[in-house]
């Protein structure tokens, strides 16, 4: 324990909380634009003819969803690069 | 990795007080996409002919595209005299936005959208346009008035319509800053450990899809929030 100074520790708990930060924040997303494209997929399959209408809401949608996984992302970037 | 994220050719400018900071290479890459959009612009417009006439082939794509266009966005507004207001600012940002996230394929050029600056302050436009727009189509007191909306609950109301009213310009911003920036960051990384072929794939998916996709989101959001502040 003697060689572990402070800055060692901020460093090891930087990296520590920016992969913790990227893995939780991504379930969310993952979980939500899934839910999105399976709902999309049903209703393509049953009006073939509105595919691209239902794409392109379908890609917005998702995108808005993505927006909580990107906090994380950022969150994460500051920890990683601007964090000392 | 940490230093080609942070490398970043600054100059600073002294003006009286004032210190001003640019970062050069989101400043020239910027100023090259606008300059590509104009000559496209003028290139296309060369030769226009009218109804008499009929129209060239390239007249008749690029009017196919505008139209495309006009359908998504401009009547995607909630008056028909704010579609044919905003429908040409609308069209730009999409334009530059897709232009900026689509140069960084070009190997040496970074996309302007992936410093925070760009994007927040095409966010702010959009924020600003929307309230001035709330105010015009309202009138002041009734702008005024949806910020105390469910009354109840006043002064609470109040503080929470003022914060997602902040948050907006801000998630809107840091969307298309995040995706650009984690899209660059990860063909970076995949270029260190696999340098030949993998990385154009992570480039066609990370900047040509993903960008094209971002910036079609980004303007229609510029969209629904102008629609969002108007009927509010």
């Amino acid at each position: 324990m003697q060689g572990i100074t402070g800055p060692e520790i901020v460093a090891a708990t930087k990296y520590l909380a920016a992969g913790i930060v990227m893995g939780l924040g991504a379930i969310g997303p993952g979980v939500g634009e899934g839910f999105a494209a399976g709902k999309a997929l049903e209703a393509m399959a049953r009006q073939p003819e509105m595919r691209t209408d239902l794409l392109m809401n379908m890609l917005i949608g998702q995108a808005v969803t993505e927006s909580t996984g990107i906090y994380s992302l950022v969150v994460a970037l500051i920890l990683l690069f601007v964090v000392k | 990795m940490a230093e080609h994220l942070g490398e970043k050719l600054i100059m600073t400018l002294k003006l009286g007080g004032f210190k001003l900071s640019f970062d050069l290479i989101t400043l020239i890459v910027s100023w090259i996409v606008m300059l590509i959009l104009i000559v496209g612009a003028l290139l296309l417009r060369r030769g226009l002919r009218g109804l008499e006439e009929g129209p060239t082939r390239r007249q008749a794509l690029l009017e196919m595209a505008i139209g495309t266009l006009q359908r998504q966005f401009g009547e995607g507004f909630q008056s028909r005299e704010l579609g044919t207001r905003l429908f040409p600012l609308v069209a730009t940002i999409l334009l530059f936005v897709l232009f900026s996230n689509w140069i960084s394929i070009i190997p040496g050029f970074t996309s302007p959208t992936a410093d925070l600056n760009v994007t927040i302050s095409l966010g702010l436009m959009v924020f600003f346009l929307s309230h001035y727009w709330g105010m015009r189509q309202k009138g002041f007191f009734n702008y005024a008035k949806g910020f105390i909306e469910p009354k109840m609950l006043f002064p609470l109301s109040l503080f929470l319509n003022f914060a997602s009213e902040m948050a907006k310009p801000i998630s809107h911003s840091f969307r298309l800053f995040g995706n650009v920036l984690g899209g660059g960051i990860l063909i970076a990384i995949v270029a260190q450990f696999m340098p030949l072929v993998v990385p154009m794939v992570f480039q066609a998916i990370y900047g040509l899809f993903i960008g094209a996709v971002q910036a079609l989101v980004f303007a229609f959001l510029a969209v629904v929030y102008i629609n969002i502040a108007v009927e509010k």
